[in-house]
C-alpha cells in the first residue's frame, strides 16, 4: 500500500473484515478453502493444544485444570484482554497508540484518588476515570490527525507524560484507603462460577466485534487501514474516523483502569507498561487468527488466552518469574512475523 | 503472417517454454511460450488477465512458476530453479509501472541509490565522478536534463526514460541486457508516450532487446518487431518480424475475427446522446481557480458526455478533483444540480457523493484500490450503508450483488472473496468503474477511464458510459487518448494554461484537430508539470 505517513501498521493483505464469519466465495477451490480454514483456526488449535499439554503434563496437571486456576487466570487476564481490545481500534486504521497502558494506569489511580483524597462517590469517580481516558484519547487523535504528527512518537510522549503525572498525583504511594468497598467486591465476585469481570470483557468483545465487522463504520476503518487515500475518495471521513478510534480506545483503556482497581483493590503508582506489552502481543497474535491478516476482536481474545494459558502453565510447572516476559516477547515476535508471512503469502498465493 | 514461425535459435536471447502458473483456482499461465530475438522490441499482448504480468513477475522472480523452462544467455533453468538472482545475472532488467524513482532526489542520486555512490579519497562520495557518469548516460538516452535536476521536475516520458537508463546503467558495450517494461505508457499522454517509444525504438536499433506489455494497439504496432499474443495463459500467436494490422492482433486476442472488427475503433457517438437537445445543466463551473486552474468555465448537461484534454500540467485532474470536493477551489464556484439532496452545503467529498457525483481517479493503485481487502469490499466501498441492518451486515446479499457486478462488467475474478490485488490491472480498473456505476450517479467524473484495459473491454466501457449517459447522467471524462475522446464524447474541451482554450464538437471533433489543438499549446505551456498533477 502506498501511504502518506510512514507510521502505518502493515499486517499484510488478506481476507475481508468479516470473512471469518462467512465461508469463502463459491468459486474458491476446495484446497484453498481448506487452507483458509486451517489458517483462521490455527491459533485456536494451538490454544487448545497448550491447554491439553498442561492438563496432562505431570508437573502442572493437578493444579492446572482446576476451576480455581481457571477462575484466577481469567480474572487476572481480563485486564489485559480489555486493554488489548482497546489497542486494536487504532491499529485497524493503521495507527499505534502506545499511551493506552498509561491511560489505564491514569484512570485507575484517578478513580482511586478521587474517592480517597477527594471523597467523591464511586459512580462519579468511575465516570471521571473513564472520561479522562476518552479525553486523553481525543488529544492523541487531534495531534495525529489534525496536526499529522507521527502516532508512534506522539503516543509514546503521551505515555511518558502520563507516567510522570501519576507519580506526581500519588506521590509514588499506593492508594489503599478510602476506596469504596463495593468496587473490590465487584472485582472478586463471581457469577456462574466465573469472575464477574470476565463478563465485562465478554461484553466489550461482542461490542467491538459488532462495531468492527458488522457496521459500515467498521468497514470504513478497515478501508482506511488498507489505503487512506482511496478511503477518502469513496467518501470516508478519514480524519474523523481515526480520531474516533483514538477516543474509543482511550475510553476503553479508562474502563480497563477501573477494572484493574476493582481486581486489585488498590492503585499503584505504575505507568502501565507492564499491561501494554502483553496487550500488544495479544493484538498482533490475534491478527493471525479468525480473520488472518487483520486485527479483529475475537482473534485478540484468543491471543490473550493463548499467552496467559501458556504462561500460567509454565509457572505452575515451576518456571521462574522471567518466563512470562520472555514468553510475551517471543509471542509478539512470532505474531508479527507470522502476520507478515500470511500477508505475503495471501497476496501472492491462494485465491 | 499469423503462423507460429520459430525464430532462428541463434539470435534468441530469452526463451520461455511451457510456463505454467496457478493461483488457487486460477490458472494464470497454461504452458505459455515466448522467445525474444536480440535487438528487437517484442510486444507481449493479450486481453486483461491473460497472464502477461504474471509472466513478467515470474521472470523478475516475484512468483515461482509451477512448470516450464527458461533459457537465457546460454543457460537454462527449470521453473523450480529459477529465481530473481538468476534473472539478474543473466541480464534481465525491469522497469515497473510505478518506476520506483524518488521524485524529490536528483537524477544523479536516483542512479546512485541503485548502483552505489562512487567513492573518492577517504571514502567520500565523489559527486563529480557521479555527475560525469550520469551526464554521459543522460546524453546517451537523449534525456535533455542535467544530473542535478530533481526527478519531480521532469516530464513523464523523461521520468520513464530515467528509470530505463537507471535499470540499464550497468550495461557494457559487449554485453547486452534485456529490458522488460510492463505497460510503460499506460498513464502517459499520447505525445509523451510517442517520445518514450521513439527513444525505445532507437535503443533497439542500437542493439537493445526490449520486452514490452501494452494495451495501446497503435503504439504497439508502430514500435514492435515481434509480437506474442496470449489468450487465457497460452501463447496463441507469435509473429516474427511481422507487420500485422490491429484487427489481426485483436482477432488473435479474442479468438474471433468478427469480434475483432467490432472493437477496433470506438463508434462515434450517435443517437439521442449526440444531438444537441439535451437536458438541464447538471454541472456548472464558473471561474474556477486553484492549483494549475486559472478560471475554468464549463457546463455539462444531463445525458451529455464532455471530454477534457490538454497537456500534462494543464489541470485536468485538478479540475475533476475540485469538482469532486477533494481540492478546495481558490476562487470561482462549482454548482451541481441533482435531484439528490447533498449532505451539507460545504463541498466535501462525502457531500458530493451524497449529491450523486462519482469519480474514477487516474491513479488506480494510490487512490482507488484497497489492495488487501476483498473484491467484494472494493466493489461495495461506495455503498456499504445499503447493507447495514441493526443485526449486522447483509454479507450474503452483498456477495450476491458483487457477483452480479463481476458478471455484468466482465471482470475476471475467481471469486468475490479474493484480495483485490489478485486481479489483473485491467480487471481492477473495471471493478473501480463498476463500484461507481452501481450508484447510478447524476454526474460521472472519469479520469483516464480505460487505462490498462484491453481493446475488447474498452469497447464495453464505452458502451456502458454511453448507456449511463442515455439514462440521464452527465459525464465529464478526462483522457489523453484523442481517439477515445472523439469516439466517446459529444464535445471535447481543450485545457490550456488552466483555462478552457478550445471546444470541439460535431464534425469538427476529429483526432487530428484535437492533436493539433493540444500540440499547439506546447509552445505556450511551460515544460515542467507539477509533480503528480496534470
Ligand atoms: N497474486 C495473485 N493471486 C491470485 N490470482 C492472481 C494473482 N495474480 C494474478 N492472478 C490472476 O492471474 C491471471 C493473470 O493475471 P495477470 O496479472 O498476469 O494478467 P495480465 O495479462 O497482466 O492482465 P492485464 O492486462 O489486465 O494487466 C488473472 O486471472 C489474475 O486474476
Ligand atoms: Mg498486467
Amino acid at each position: 500500500m502506498s501511504l502518506t505517513s510512514t507510521e502505518h501498521v502493515d499486517t499484510g493483505p488478506a481476507d475481508g473484515p468479516d470473512a471469518g464469519t462467512t465461508p469463502p466465495g463459491t468459486a474458491a477451490s476446495p484446497s484453498s478453502r481448506l487452507k483458509g480454514l486451517a489458517e483462521r483456526n490455527a491459533l485456536l488449535a494451538l490454544l487448545l493444544a497448550v491447554i491439553a499439554f498442561f492438563a496432562i503434563y505431570p508437573e502442572s496437571s493437578d493444579t492446572f485444570f482446576t476451576s480455581s486456576n481457571a477462575s484466577v487466570l481469567l480474572g487476572n487476564q481480563s485486564v489485559v484482554a480489555l486493554l488489548a481490545l482497546a489497542v486494536i481500534l487504532p491499529l485497524v486504521t493503521g495507527y499505534f497508540d502506545f499511551s493506552l497502558g498509561a491511560i489505564a494506569a491514569t484512570s485507575s489511580v484517578l478513580t482511586a484518588g478521587l474517592m480517597s483524597f477527594s471523597d467523591l462517590s464511586l459512580g462519579l469517580a468511575i465516570a471521571v476515570g473513564i472520561g479522562v481516558g476518552a479525553g486523553i484519547g481525543a488529544i492523541n487523535g487531534v495531534l495525529v490527525t489534525r496536526f499529522g504528527l507521527n502516532s508512534f512518537v506522539t503516543t509514546l510522549g503521551m505515555a511518558t507524560l502520563l507516567g510522570g503525572l501519576i507519580q506526581w498525583y500519588t506521590g509514588g504511594q499506593t492508594i489503599l484507603a478510602g476506596i469504596d468497598p463495593a468496587l473490590p467486591r465487584f472485582g472478586s465476585a463471581t457469577w456462574l462460577g466465573l469472575p464477574r469481570v470476565v463478563f465485562v470483557v465478554l461484553l466489550a468483545t461482542v461490542a467491538l466485534w459488532y462495531l468492527l465487522s458488522q457496521t459500515p463504520f467498521g468497514r470504513s476503518l478497515y478501508a482506511i487501514g488498507s489505503n487512506p487515500r482511496s478511503a477518502r475518495l469513496v467518501g470516508v471521513r478519514v480524519d474523523r474516523s481515526v480520531w474516533t478510534t483514538f477516543v474509543l480506545a482511550g475510553a476503553l483503556a479508562g474502563v480497563t483502569g477501573v477494572l484493574q482497581l476493582a481486581r486489585a483493590g488498590s492503585a499503584t503508582a505504575d505507568n502501565g507498561t507492564s499491561l501494554l506489552f502483553p496487550a500488544l502481543a495479544a493484538a498482533f497474535l490475534g491478527a493471525t487468527a479468525v480473520v488472518p491478516g487483520f486485527f479483529n476482536a475475537v482473534g485478540t481474545i484468543i491471543g490473550v488466552l493463548f499467552v496467559s494459558v501458556a504462561v500460567s502453565g509454565l509457572t505452575l510447572s515451576g518456571a521462574s518469574a522471567w518466563a512470562s516476559p520472555v514468553f510475551n516477547g517471543a509471542a509478539l515476535l512470532v505474531a508479527v512475523g507470522l502476520s507478515h508471512y500470511l500477508g505475503r503469502h495471501r497476496g501472492v498465493g491462494t485465491g | 503472417m499469423s503462423t507460429t514461425a520459430r525464430p532462428p535459435t541463434t539470435d534468441v536471447v530469452l526463451r520461455i517454454t511451457g510456463m505454467t502458473k496457478r493461483f488457487g483456482a486460477t490458472l494464470a499461465l497454461d504452458g505459455a511460450d515466448l522467445a525474444l530475438r536480440h535487438g528487437t522490441v517484442h510486444a507481449l499482448i493479450g486481453g486483461n488477465g491473460c497472464g502477461k504480468s504474471t509472466t513478467i513477475k515470474v521472470l523478475a522472480g516475484v512468483h515461482r512458476a509451477d512448470a516450464g523452462r527458461i533459457e537465457m544467455a546460454g543457460s537454462a533453468w527449470s521453473a523450480a530453479e529459477y529465481d530473481a538472482r538468476a534473472g539478474r545475472a543473466a541480464g534481465l532488467r525491469f522497469v515497473h509501472q510505478d518506476l520506483g524513482l524518488f521524485p524529490e532526489l536528483s537524477i544523479a542520486e536516483n542512479f546512485a541509490l541503485d548502483a552505489g555512490y562512487p567513492r573518492g579519497l577517504a571514502g567520500r562520495v565523489s559527486w563529480t565522478a557521479l555527475h560525469r557518469r550520469v551526464a554521459g548516460l543522460l546524453d546517451n538516452y537523449e534525456i535533455g536534463a542535467s544530473p542535478a535536476t530533481p526527478v519531480a521536475a521532469l516530464r513523464p516520458a523523461q521520468r520513464t526514460l530515467v528509470a530505463i537508463a537507471r535499470a540499464l546503467q550497468d550495461q557494457e558495450s559487449d554485453r547486452h541486457l534485456v529490458l522488460v517494461l510492463d505497460e510503460p505508457t499506460a498513464t502517459l499522454p499520447q505525445h509523451e508516450s510517442r517520445l518514450l517509444l521513439d527513444a525505445v525504438r532507437r535503443r533497439a536499433d542500437a542493439g537493445q532487446t526490449v520486452l514490452m506489455v501494452s494495451h495501446r494497439m497503435p503504439e504497439v504496432l508502430s514500435v514492435s518487431d515481434d509480437f506474442t499474443v496470449f489468450r487465457d495463459g497460452r501463447t496463441v500467436a507469435s509473429l516474427v518480424a511481422a507487420r500485422p494490422t490491429e484487427a489481426e492482433l485483436v482477432a488473435h486476442m479474442t479468438g474471433s475475427a468478427d469480434a475483432a472488427r467490432a472493437v477496433v475503433r470506438p463508434q462515434p457517438a450517435s443517437g439521442p446522446a449526440a444531438d444537441a437537445g439535451r437536458g438541464d445543466v447538471v454541472l456548472d463551473v464558473a471561474g474556477l481557480a486553484g492549483g494549475p486552474l486559472r478560471g475554468v468555465d464549463l457546463q455539462v448537461r444531463r445525458g451529455e458526455i464532455v471530454g477534457l484534454t490538454g497537456l500534462v500540467g494543464s489541470g485536468r485532474t485538478s479540475l475533476l478533483k475540485t469538482v469532486f470536493g477533494e481540492h478546495a477551489p481558490a476562487g470561482g464556484n462549482v454548482r451541481i444540480a441533482s435531484d439528490r439532496p447533498a449532505g451539507d452545503a460545504a463541498a466535501s467529498v462525502p457531500a458530493r457523493i451524497a449529491g450523486g457525483v462519482a469519480y474514477v481517479p487516474e491513479d488506480r493503485g494510490g487512490e482507488a484500490a484497497f489492495a488487501d481487502l476483498t473484491v467484494r469490499d472494493n466493489l461495495s466501498a461506495t455503498v456499504v450503508g445499503r447493507y447495514w441492518r441493526p443485526w449486522g451486515m447483509a454479507v450474503r446479499r452483498e456477495r450476491a450483488d458483487a457477483g452480479a457486478l463481476i458478471r455484468s462488467h466482465a471482470i475476471k475474478a475467481s471469486s468475490t472473496e479474493v484480495p483485490f490485488a489478485a486481479l489483473s490491472g485491467g480487471n481492477q480498473q473495471k471493478a473501480v468503474l463498476a463500484r461507481w456505476l452501481r450508484r447510478e450517479p447524476a454526474l460521472l467524473l472519469l479520469d483516464e477511464p480505460t487505462q490498462g484495459v484491453d481493446v475488447m473491454s474498452r469497447a464495453d466501457i464505452y458502451r456502458i458510459v454511453r448507456e449511463t449517459a442515455e439514462r440521464g447522467c452527465a459525464v465529464l471524462v478526462a483522457s489523453s487518448d484523442q481517439l477515445e475522446l472523439c469516439g466517446l464524447c459529444d464535445r471535447v474541451l481543450v485545457l490550456r494554461d488552466g483555462r478552457v482554450a478550445a471546444e470541439l464538437s460535431g464534425a469538427a471533433l476529429t483526432a487530428d484537430r484535437l492533436t493539433a489543438l493540444t500540440q499547439s499549446t506546447e509552445t505556450t505551456a511551460g515544460p515542467v508539470p507539477a509533480p503528480g498533477d496534470r
